[in-house]
């Protein structure tokens, strides 16, 4: 996989980045891969993604991370995003309570496409507006709790918790995949019932596993 | 990565909380607010801090999206026949359009001159046409409230579009609050469709050329003659032309089609932003704006070549598609894009020459709805078709019509030479100071003129409101005739009649 420039890893995991227009998704994502950060960063129309290589423990994991449009019109159009993801980020704006309001329907919307036992995390984004917060952390945290959902705040803009953010949510992917592979003999990657075949390694090219939980 | 900061992981961070120090890109920090709020005022890259920075010709900070030093500039003397022909031929639309539309394919095809190009997507488009029969409208739906569910989405969307134009970059400035109200007078003219996101490139380029209700009406051209569906609920239009672009892909280029097919690449990953914001958001902006001169004319058969020239030079030979193995790969192949396969000249020619016809996407348009019927039932959106360009829209109109009648801004005195002639001309702006005064004098400032006053020449941007013609003349000095071609061509003469046999410049 990838030409010679590229650094080696062990697996990869695809994480989707999910949640109402405007809360953040694109600037969490820059910030993640890039440390990058604007204000007036595009409107996300298709899809967007971008990748970043990460060590846990010993294991180089390469996260690609994906990126879509927010808008209710564009659920149509996303069965193709959430294949064979992993992880997601159901991210929401904690100074506009609408967007929180809306969580219970996206994660309907994740679970009708993903797997059960897709990785979430539910994400506060914009915590720097401390004076705009609209959403209580501890009501958001109850909900988490209360739906087996990870829970962070965020601020994409000043950095706070995106790095922990997806680090924790990759953690979790990896102590999934790795309890699976001490129970099954097998180590190649492993597809999905119907779904589609993860990533093969090219020849001769170190071993990577796209892994489906 | 808290545990592997001491490790010299491949792309760890360095230390824990190293990630400090924003790489802002060009929008500017988090108090860029107050900044933001005196931009109304003067001119809103200079109060914005943006004076250091150079703004290309298309009005684009310098090295985002604009031309970086345009290869192929137009010589000044073909630029200027150009816009003779143009001026020539907008000012006797209907009758160009009836006769001699092949002409104004090429013409679109050679790329509009600048100075018209907002007036001639109008025409194309049929927008101005809209614009005369509902006149008032806009102010209508301009004035009122909105519904506010489409309102909040929209607000957050304003800055979000082309931030680094002059002309959207700063919050709540001119270009940002015309955006606003093309959008919102939208979700109010068609509260079914409400608003979707990719609607907002596409306004935003449109204002970049024309005012406001201009705007708003070639943005109904496009939602609904040239892109029928494709912004509406389901996307169901943006779906299938998916498909039918993928399956137009296995003549156009076999080597990409197996490729993509054996990835498993959904056509959705890689085309819904090319043909939702018809490539505004994909290629330099030279190349967007001679495929939307195309697109006009020739309606989204342009876009689905576009996409398929894309589509070949990406991926069309076995030592492309091995460079990328992997469906990531390859969806970051298509997602950066080699500059030389995006370059106008190169691109357009690519696409003139696919030959890859209307009737061949209505075929498969026809063969991909069936198949959708037998996988997913009925659509749910039932589009009205679409129309294949300029022609299609204007022969779909219903009944007669007040002919078009050109509303220039400018008008020269009759002696003036036109541009491309051999005498030497007078200094323009001491023209438009005689002809304001002659027209002072005569108190027509608002009026057509009379046929044996002085011709037309029109500036860039048909801003004025159509003048709304009588069909009878009801005085000798009233209108200008229905048929003003043969006095018109008397004062305004470019090299040709409707008739003449022209040798059309060479030039690309």
């Amino acid at each position: 996989m990838g030409n010679g420039t590229e650094e080696d890893y062990n697996f990869v995991f695809k994480v989707v980045l999910i949640g109402e227009s405007g809360v953040g998704k694109t600037n969490l994502l820059s910030r993640f891969t890039r440390n990058e950060f604007s204000h007036d960063s595009r409107t996300t129309i298709g899809v967007e993604f971008s990748t970043r290589t990460v060590m846990l423990g010993t294991a180089a994991v390469k996260a690609q991370i994906w990126d879509t449009a927010g808008l209710e019109r564009y659920r149509a159009i996303t069965s193709a995003y959430y294949r064979g993801a992993v992880g997601a980020l159901l991210v929401f704006d904690l100074t506009k309570h609408q967007t929180y309001a809306v969580v219970e329907r996206w994660l309907k919307e994740l679970y009708d496409h993903a797997e059960a036992t897709i990785v979430v995390m539910l994400v506060g984004n914009k915590s720097d507006l401390s004076q705009a917060r609209e959403v209580p952390t501890e009501e958001a945290r109850m909900f988490a709790e209360n739906n087996g959902l990870l829970f962070l705040e965020t601020s994409a803009l000043d950095s706070t918790n995106v790095e922990l953010a997806f680090e924790t949510v990759l953690k979790e992917i990896f102590a999934k995949v790795s309890k699976q592979r001490q129970n099954s003999i097998r180590t190649n990657a492993i597809a999905l019932g119907s779904a589609q075949a993860g990533q093969e390694p090219g020849p001769g090219e170190k071993r990577a596993c796209c892994i489906s939980l | 990565m808290a545990k592997s900061n001491g490790e010299n992981g491949p792309r760890a961070p360095a230390a824990g909380d190293s990630l400090s120090g924003t790489r802002e890109s060009l929008a500017q920090g988090p108090d860029a607010a107050t900044t933001d709020e005196l931009s109304s005022l003067g001119s809103d890259s200079e109060a914005n801090g943006f004076a250091e920075r150079r703004i290309d010709k298309f009005g684009f900070i310098v090295g985002s999206q604009g031309a970086e030093g345009a290869l192929e500039e137009v010589p000044l003397e073909v630029l200027r026949q150009r816009e003779s022909k143009w001026l020539d031929m907008l000012n006797n639309w209907d009758k160009w359009m009836a006769k001699k539309h092949k002409k104004i394919r090429l013409r679109c095809q050679k790329g509009i001159p600048p100075s018209l190009r907002g007036r001639a997507w109008q025409y194309l488009s049929g927008g101005k046409v809209k614009l005369q029969q509902n006149p008032g409208k806009f102010d209508e739906l301009d004035m009122s409230p909105g519904d506010p569910k489409w309102l909040d989405v929209i607000e957050r969307d304003l800055h979000r579009q082309f931030p680094f134009h002059e002309m959207f970059v700063s919050r709540g400035g001119h270009g940002q609050q015309d955006l606003f109200r093309v959008l919102k007078a939208y979700t109010l003219y068609r509260p079914e469709e409400g608003y979707c996101q990719a609607q907002a490139p596409i306004a935003a380029v449109l204002l970049m050329h024309m005012p406001a209700e201009q705007a708003f009406w070639c943005l109904v051209q496009i939602c609904e003659k040239y892109l029928p569906g494709y912004y509406s609920e389901k996307l169901e239009a943006i779906q299938l032309d998916g498909e039918i672009l993928f399956s137009l892909l296995q003549k156009v280029s076999p080597v990409a089609h197996k490729h993509l097919s054996r990835q498993k690449i959904d056509p959705l990953l890689y085309m819904t932003e090319w043909f939702m914001c018809a490539f505004s958001r994909t290629l330099p902006w030279s190349s967007v704006l001679r495929v939307w001169d195309m697109f006009f004319c020739e309606g989204v058969k342009i876009i689905f070549r576009v996409g398929l020239v894309l589509l070949k030079h990406a991926l069309g030979s076995p030592e492309k598609v091995k460079a990328c193995q992997g469906q990531y790969e390859t969806i970051e192949r298509l997602r950066s894009l080699s500059p030389k396969i995006m370059q106008e000249a190169f691109l357009v020619q690519e696409v003139v020459e696919l030959p890859v016809t209307e009737r061949q996407i209505e075929r498969e348009h026809l063969i991909q709805l069936r198949r959708w019927q037998e996988t997913r039932g009925e659509l749910q959106c039932c589009s009205p078709p679409r129309l294949h360009g300029a022609k299609a829209i204007l022969d779909a109109e219903p009944g007669p019509r007040p002919a078009l009648q050109p509303s220039p801004s400018i008008r020269l005195p009759p002696d003036v030479p036109l541009p491309g002639s051999k005498a030497k001309p007078k200094p323009p702006k001491q023209a438009q100071k005689e002809q304001r005064k002659q027209m002072k004098a005569r108190g027509q400032l608002e009026k057509p003129p009379a046929p044996n006053q002085a011709m037309v020449v029109a500036a860039a941007g048909d801003a004025c409101p159509p003048q709304h013609v009588p069909l009878k003349d009801s005085g000798p000095q009233d209108s200008a005739p229905q048929d003003s071609a043969p006095q018109v061509s008397a004062h305004h003469r470019s090299q040709e009649s409707l008739t003449s046999q022209e040798s059309e410049d060479t030039y690309l």
